[in-house]
Order: structure tokens, then sequence, then C-alpha cells
């Protein structure tokens, strides 16, 4: 069992209620297969550097997680077949990091101005 | 007798147009610091993106460690982290 950090991107022409299941779906995924949810981060609409897949934004939901093989073929598999998703990643950590969060602070800072 | 050795070490051309200048290494070039290692440094990942910002050319090219000074280890790290960041559209 290790920690790892998975992203998803969903597309920008999904309602809001489609994106609470798709944040369910994920969760769901992690749970059944002996893994644990550590933290669910909603960064919301973003705008891509560059087009991909001929979209200009989409939505970025960040999770935390603890588990094995299972999980992460599980995870992976899933995301590649899902027509909701542009892109997804997974990273491994030895050491996960739950306190600083990026884009939260950015958010709060561009109210100000 | 401390002094009077000093002084022949600081007998080095002090004209930088001086032709001998060329060929002794100047102390200014190779004296900065790496600004992501020690104590108080940044944590190089690829969710910072305005740390990852200022090491990318307008071209978004990553910039050579001989120019932003990064130690050799820090320069790896931050070239993996940039193009994780890069798949994910965000830089």
């Amino acid at each position: 069992m290790s920690f790892y950090e998975h992203t998803l991107i969903a597309k920008q022409d999904i309602s809001t209620a489609d994106l609470e299941k798709i944040e369910k779906k994920y969760s769901d995924i992690i749970d059944k297969t002996e893994g644990e949810v550590i933290k669910v981060e909603k960064w919301g609409l973003l705008s891509f550097a560059k087009k991909i897949k001929s979209y200009n934004k989409g939505f970025y939901i960040h999770y935390k997680f603890k588990g094995g093989g299972k999980t992460l073929e599980e995870i992976n598999r899933n995301s590649i077949i899902d027509n909701s998703l542009v892109r997804h990643m997974t990273v491994k950590y030895k050491i996960l990091d739950t306190e600083t969060e990026y884009f939260k602070e950015k958010d709060i800072n561009e109210k100000k101005k | 007798m401390k002094r009077k050795n000093n002084k022949k070490f600081n007998k080095r051309p002090q004209n930088p147009l001086n032709k001998l200048s060329l060929f002794q290494k100047s102390d200014s070039r190779f004296s900065k610091k790496c600004p992501l290692s020690g104590k108080d440094a940044p944590a190089i990942d690829y969710k910072n993106i305005k740390l990852l910002r200022r090491y990318i050319s307008d071209t978004d090219k990553i910039m050579p460690s001989r120019i932003t000074s990064v130690s050799q280890n820090k320069q790896r790290k931050l070239t993996s982290e940039i193009k994780k960041a890069k798949i994910l559209g965000l830089i």
C-alpha cells in the first residue's frame, strides 16, 4: 500500500449534477478495491494553456488516496473508458502533503483584486 | 607578516579590459547559490504553478540551469514536475 494523487479533467459542457456523479464514482471505486480516500479537492473550472481535444476549459477534480495495484488498475481502466473526461494523471508519493492547497489560495486572491 | 602575504594575493588586475583578466576567473560569476535548495526553499510540485512559471521561457521551454543557477539535483526534479504540469494543461 502506498500513497497516490489522481487528477481528473472533466469536459466543460457537463452539468453540476453530473460532476458530483463523477466525483462519487471514482471515490467508490477506491473504496471497493480496498483503498482509502484521504482527501478530495475541487479546483473548479480552469482554462488550459493549450487546447486539449478541442476544449479550452475543464473541471478539475483531485484525489489523494492510499491503495495498491488493484485500485490503480481500476481507476486507470475506468478513466480511459469514460466519455466525460478529457485527461487524467496519477502520481506516486512516499509522503502525502494534505495541508497546502495551491488552487484555493489563488481563487481568494483573485476575488480580492 | 600576514599583511605582506595578503598584498601578494590581491594583486589581480582591476581593469576588466586588461588582457590578463581574460584568463582569470572572475569572483562574481560563480558566487550565486541555488534558489531551490536550503532550509526555507519552496517545494517543487506540479501544482505549484507560480514557482514553475519562473523557470520557463516565453515559448514554454525549460530554462537551463546555467542561467537560473539551480543545482543539478533540483534541476532534475524541476524538469519532471514541469512535464507533469504540461500534461494536465496547467502551464
